[in-house]
């Protein structure tokens, strides 16, 4: 029997709401690895820099390669096409040139101003990215940011063990938050 | 007018099969995370997956990670091709005219 014209828009009505779950659902799911990744990354990256000031360059190109090169195969393994491999990189890249342009353009900086900027242009880019598609970015980028700029501002003495456990530790538990949407 | 398929005309067959269509050709989802996106039940998702399996809609493979098992479900091609024809029946059904009793005679 042929289906009324209210229960075929219903039907497509459906179709719409799985296709913006089925999204949303992989969507967290992609993040939740990376977001678990550059968490370990950064946990590792501040431990170092807490034992060796003296090779922050060093520890922090070993670091961001590790992880780059981590996460690449990540996106590659999600088997969502080439496309996704293409924008992961131009996303990275695009965080890592504003760092590079911000150290640059405001050198002389402390390293503990430096290590303050990845951590804030990302909470920016997660708080808008919530506003515009998922709440659970706001939440996390509003975390990463009032967590790191807490530590830059009350917590100076002890700011890398702070910030491996703020921005590390908030990355990891947002990744494990996300996979068990 | 083409009637839409009675297989995929079912409320959970549908989110089903709306769901695996999100998917890239041969690209696996887990149960588990089916479950999730349809919101079902394992006994109404699992049954409803066995028809859908029977009419050769879904492929449906199980296997172990480690000791814990694993159901990972797939849209076979015919599957795809079924479906999209379905949403073209529902759309043709919404057209302006379409449930006019000359139309729905032919």
């Amino acid at each position: 029997m042929l289906p009324t014209a209210e229960e075929a828009a219903q039907a497509l009505r459906d179709i719409d709401l799985i296709k913006h779950r089925a999204a949303g659902f992989q969507d967290y799911r992609a993040e939740s690895g990376q977001l678990i990744l550059w968490g370990l990354a950064y946990l590792a990256g501040f431990s170092l820099s807490a034992c060796f000031p003296r090779y922050l360059l060093g520890i922090w190109t070993a670091v961001v390669l590790a992880a780059l090169a981590i996460g690449t195969w990540l996106a590659v393994r999600s088997g969502a096409g080439a496309g996704i491999v293409r924008r992961y990189l131009a996303v990275i890249t695009t965080i890592l040139s504003f760092i590079i342009a911000v150290h640059w353009v405001f050198w002389p900086i402390s390293p503990e101003q430096g290590a303050m900027l990845a951590p804030l242009f990302l909470s920016a880019l997660y708080v808008l990215r919530g506003i515009q598609l998922r709440p659970r970015y706001t939440v996390i980028g509003a975390a990463l940011g009032i967590l790191s700029l807490g530590g830059y501002l009350f917590l100076l003495p002890v700011f890398w063990p702070w910030m491996a456990m703020a921005c590390g530790g908030t990355l990891i538990l947002s990744g494990l938050w996300l996979r068990s949407h | 007018m083409q009637t839409p398929d009675e297989i995929i005309h079912q409320p959970v067959r549908l989110k089903i099969m709306a769901a695996l269509n999100t998917l890239e050709a041969r690209q696996w989802l887990e149960f588990v995370a089916l479950r999730a996106i349809v919101q079902a039940t394992d006994g109404n998702l699992g049954a409803h997956l066995t028809t859908l399996e029977a009419a050769g809609y879904v492929l449906v493979k199980k296997d172990f990670v480690g000791k814990k098992p694993r159901t990972r479900v797939c849209l076979s091609r015919s599957g795809r091709e079924a479906f999209g024809r379905y949403v073209i029946a529902l759309q043709a059904i919404l057209e302006p005219g379409s449930l006019e009793p000359d139309h729905q005679q032919n």
